[in-house]
């Protein structure tokens, strides 16, 4: 499990790499920074994923609606980080709450899928 | 005290019969209306998949409470009589109205943005009728 996280960390962690990239290659004449990207070898884009409830305007969370919640749990219970979803901070913090509940009355797995 | 509104959820065994839990649930409504409060919401879910397994059981009976009081000594009271009762294998309650409260506030904040923005739009169309109308 550990190495599947360490995977999914990889390439996200390369995205601000290349914006800071594309913000050097603007003001050019600089000094460069450390190993500053001149030639713009990563060229790969990364969408810029939406929070979907920021979208749906949802206020408010509610940890009896199963259907909503399962999008952001992995199949053994896990819930998803923020970098996979594009859940914004705020509505993953009500989220987490929601799916502690939803455990609490076994709506969710605490772990394991049995 | 303010009234406050909880979600009150609670598992029977999957094998009890239909009158048993209609019975807790009686039980569970007299003790509402002896301390004031008032059952606002009753839902039947039924028989569901659990999670993991409870008590022995993958499947259990949910019912759904929603419950308005001004006592927490009720939520108290129904939570003894839940853990005394053989049938219920689970229950949670949550209190709800601080959440609420906090979504109400979230949409009022919405409504007076959207509410200042048509104002903004309408400024902005306003120039090119007039301009139709300088040009008609």
């Amino acid at each position: 499990m550990a190495e599947e996280q360490r995977s999914q960390s990889g390439p996200p962690s390369g995205a601000p790499r290349r914006e800071g990239g594309q913000g050097r290659q603007g003001g050019q004449g600089g000094p460069g920074g450390p190993g500053g990207p001149r030639k713009g070898k990563r060229q790969f884009f990364r969408k810029k994923k939406v929070c979907r409830f920021c979208v749906d305007r949802v206020d408010f969370i509610d940890f009896k609606k199963v259907e909503m919640l399962q999008p952001f749990v992995q199949d053994r219970g896990k819930i998803l980080p923020r970098r996979m979803t594009g859940t914004c901070s705020r509505h993953q913090r009500w989220l987490g709450e929601a799916i502690k509940r939803a455990r609490n009355i076994a709506l969710l797995p605490f772990a394991t899928g049995m | 005290m303010e009234e406050r509104l909880y979600d009150l959820i609670f598992i029977c065994r999957p094998t009890t019969p239909e009158e048993e839990i209609t019975k807790i649930i009686t039980t569970l409504e007299h003790a509402c209306a002896e301390k004031g409060g008032k059952v606002e919401k009753l839902e039947k879910w039924g028989t569901r998949k659990m999670a993991y397994r409870v008590a022995k059981h993958r499947e259990g009976y949910y019912v759904y409470l929603q419950i308005k009081s001004t006592q927490g000594e009720l939520i108290r009271e129904l939570e003894r009589r839940l853990a005394v009762s053989d049938v219920v294998i689970k229950y949670l309650t949550v209190r709800l109205d601080e959440e609420l409260k906090r979504q109400q506030k979230f949409q009022r904040k919405r409504e007076r943005k959207a509410a200042r923005r048509p104002r903004k739009a309408a400024g902005g169309a306003a120039p090119p009728a007039e301009q139709a109308a300088a040009q008609g």
